[in-house]
């Protein structure tokens, strides 16, 4: 799905089609539950996981609590690296940036690691307007990027592409026919991207923690491609959210204990990598210049925000996309954005505070609470999407039938009289419907639900209205007691009594 | 010259960036509902919980731990008495594999173990030794990397390997297979006693790079299917040697 085609469309559309591909909804169910039992066993052999979530937790809390101060440490150490460092507070501004040094540059080829801020920033894009290539190198990435699309996953972008299609997708990129087996399809990859890897005038990797009192950034990865683009290419570009610092190395253990566990489940990723400022004199890798781009683009609206500040918490590791029972079901484009599932559903109507450009993607949740509960860093989204949805309508923004609806409910709740003859009109009017108990019949407000399941028909006669007759069997039954019953009971009763005097009477004499 | 121009403009950006940071940092502070804060705050939740700071396996569980926890990530660890089984077990691990050039770390300690002469017919470089040649495309062109760990961690199974003039980060990265020597006492249990030096020596000793290497590169992006050695080194071998 293109990026044009996912804005186009409302969430209620994109997960309709989603829920209308096997594939897809096989594939992501099977990966959220391999990530989610890995993440699970992985939090077990760690132990004291709530110890640690809540040290997460606080590290990051404390943090955002103080980000001027860290963001400035982290600014002037990064400097004293050697590093250029530049801040941008929209999309545009980065872009800029971008733009500007890759054209000083004259580059022609920009290889890239994962970057979910490039993602937001659309900044493929954005290079490709000035004439320069911009190349995934992430083995998923760069299957998306050939087929057109946008990630599905934080941690697996291209969950939703089969084997075949991507061996069409490399095949065509080959110039040949590739056999389907993944180590071949690997290593075709492995060479290609070598030669990107070797020939590529600036690197561009993501950010996964900035150091504040050492100027390092971190960047967790599996394949060694951010490496790669960290060591070979003469120009490096970081891109980072403003959020993503820590304090100290120290806080590096907590954040490696709990990342890599909560995505995949694994004790480290293949690769961590601390990165302060650029090669240093006689070294004969790494980049000769090295350029950090702090974005904010919306981050700043929930600082001093009490119900969305935490959001800034967020260390993207996508352990709620793989308990989301909605993400299961209609994957990561339905939700229209950079970021999917429950995190992405706060995100992206978080990052613009202007009502009236939110779309649906805040409904697209069940508000069970399992994305909450497995945050490693205890983020309360599903709170943050009840107090989203709250805005909306206090803004004037729900939708005229949910509205109606809602001030509908509140007059024939508030009414008895009018409660029981509204309930007599709804069974009068799916008394054509039901059959054998249950309506299949797709009509009005039933229909999205009728379309895949039966709805129960109204029972012929309603609870409200046996339990004035409940009432009065109950009261008839408890009334008379079988005399040799309430004998025993008040014998019983006796016994008790006396027993306790006893007691109480021994403990005041003998002491 | 155009160099100069591009350093006046880099100048100029860098100057740009530091008028902006302040408006950047008031907005965020005025966000935040207080003025700047411009002493460090008190970082009361500093590092790891307490308990896990008193956490410390001895020496020799150390290594049965790495061992373990290497070996589940894909890896190949192993014990050996010494340098110089180290040093036959690369040369037969290369022989197997059938390099034709492998690329070291300049580390006394590594030339030590003679792989010249172990590996006839197989040329065997030492990193940036020659300031005219191109390290990057001879670290690509080799089959094997070694290298001598700076630290490593049992718990995470992680090797860690400092950059510098003679350390390049393409060593650990580019050749298909890769062999580090893991001293026993560079073993250490939690990543948070390795961690902590960087913070300890502060960021005037700190070198470019920092890696972190626990096991093979790997990927699952095809249908979940594991794929070793996508673009790192698919064969690690972690060798412990005492000393």
């Amino acid at each position: 799905m293109s990026a044009a085609e996912t804005a186009a469309k409302t969430v209620k559309q994109r997960a309709e089609k989603a829920l209308r591909d096997d594939f897809l909804r096989q594939a992501v169910r099977f990966t959220t539950d391999r990530l989610r039992s890995a993440r699970l066993q992985a939090a077990q052999d760690q132990g004291n996981w709530e110890a640690w979530r809540e040290r997460g937790r606080q590290i990051r809390s404390h943090t955002i609590a103080h980000l001027d101060y860290y963001l400035n440490q982290f600014a002037e150490n990064a400097r004293a690296n050697g590093a250029h460092v530049h801040f941008a507070e929209t999309a545009e501004e980065a872009v800029r940036i971008v733009q500007a040094i890759a054209e000083r540059k004259g580059a022609r080829a920009v290889a890239k690691s994962k970057s979910m801020v490039t993602e937001e920033l659309h900044l493929n894009k954005a290079l490709e307007d000035i004439g320069v290539q911009a190349i995934e190198t992430d083995l998923g990435e760069y299957i998306i990027q050939l087929a057109g699309e946008t990630p599905s996953h934080i941690i697996i972008p291209s969950i939703h592409k089969t084997r075949r299609q991507v061996a069409d997708l490399l095949s065509r990129e080959a110039g040949e026919e590739l056999p389907t087996d993944t180590p071949s399809l690997a290593a075709f990859v492995r060479r290609r991207l070598r030669e990107v890897f070797l020939t590529a005038d600036i690197g561009m990797t993501g950010c996964n923690f900035a150091i504040a009192e050492t100027g390092s950034i971190v960047v967790f990865e599996n394949e060694g491609n951010a490496r790669m683009v960290s060591t070979v290419p003469k120009t490096q570009i970081t891109l980072m959210g403003m959020e993503r610092i820590i304090p100290t190395w120290a806080d590096l253990e907590v954040m490696a204990t709990l990342l890599p566990r909560s995505a995949t489940g694994q004790r480290l990723t293949v690769y961590m990598s601390g990165i302060s400022g650029p090669r240093r004199p006689g070294d004969g890798d790494g980049p000769e210049e090295l350029h950090i781009v702090i974005v904010d683009n919306g981050r700043s609206l929930q600082l001093g925000d009490p119900e969305f500040q935490e959001l800034l918490n967020c260390i993207r590791c996508g352990a709620c996309l793989n308990v989301c029972p909605v993400y299961r079901h209609i994957g990561g484009h339905a939700y229209g954005g950079t970021y999917t599932g429950p995190i992405g559903a706060v995100l992206k109507p978080a990052f613009r505070k202007n009502v009236a450009e939110w779309d649906d993607v805040a409904d697209a949740s069940s508000l069970c609470g399992a994305c909450a509960e497995a945050c490693p860093v205890k983020i309360p989204l599903h709170d943050m999407l009840v107090s989203l949805r709250r805005r909306k309508v206090e803004a004037g923004y729900a939708k005229r039938p949910e509205a109606l609806a809602m001030k509908t409910y509140a007059a024939v709740m508030g009414d008895a009289g009018r409660l029981k003859r509204a309930l007599r009109l709804g069974r009068l009017a799916l008394k054509p419907f039901a059959r054998d108990g249950v309506i299949r019949a797709r009509i009005g407000p039933l229909a999205g639900w009728t379309r895949h399941r039966v709805f129960p028909a109204p029972a012929g006669e309603p609870f409200r209205e046996r339990w004035a007759s409940l009432q009065r069997e109950l009261e008839r039954e408890l009334a008379p007691a079988a005399p040799v019953v309430r004998q025993r009971l008040e014998e019983a009763l006796r016994r008790r009594k006396r027993s306790r005097e006893t007691e109480g009477g021994a403990k005041r004499n003998g002491g | 010259m155009a160099d100069d121009a591009y350093r006046q403009w880099l100048a100029e950006l860098d100057a740009e960036s530091r008028r902006k940071q302040q408006a950047f940092l008031e907005r965020l502070a005025a966000k935040l509902g207080r003025p700047r804060v411009t002493e460090p705050p008190p970082h009361p939740f500093r590092g790891a919980p307490d308990f896990w700071k008193e956490y410390e396996l001895s020496p020799e569980e150390r290594i049965a731990r790495f061992i373990a926890n290497f070996q589940a990530a894909g890896g190949h660890a192993f014990r050996l008495s010494g340098l110089e089984e180290a040093a036959r077990f690369i040369a037969d691990r290369a022989r197997e594999l059938g390099v034709s050039a492998v690329i070291r770390q300049d580390e006394p300690l590594l030339a030590g173990l003679g792989l010249e002469s172990l590996l006839s017919g197989v040329e065997v470089r030492v990193w940036n030794d020659d300031p005219a040649e191109d390290w990057i495309a001879r670290a690509a062109g080799a089959g094997l990397g070694v290298i001598l760990a700076d630290f490593a961690v049992a718990h995470t199974a992680s090797i860690v390997t400092l950059s510098a003039r003679g350390k390049g980060r393409s060593v650990s990265l580019l050749p298909p297979a890769l062999a580090a020597i893991v001293p026993t006492g560079r073993l250490y249990t939690r990543l948070g006693e390795v961690l902590s030096r960087f913070d300890e020596t502060g960021r005037e000793a700190l070198p470019a790079g920092i890696h972190f290497i626990s096991g093979p590169s790997r990927s699952a992006d095809i249908e979940n299917d594991l794929t070793i050695g996508v673009h790192g080194p698919g064969i690690v071998y972690a060798l412990i040697v005492d000393m």
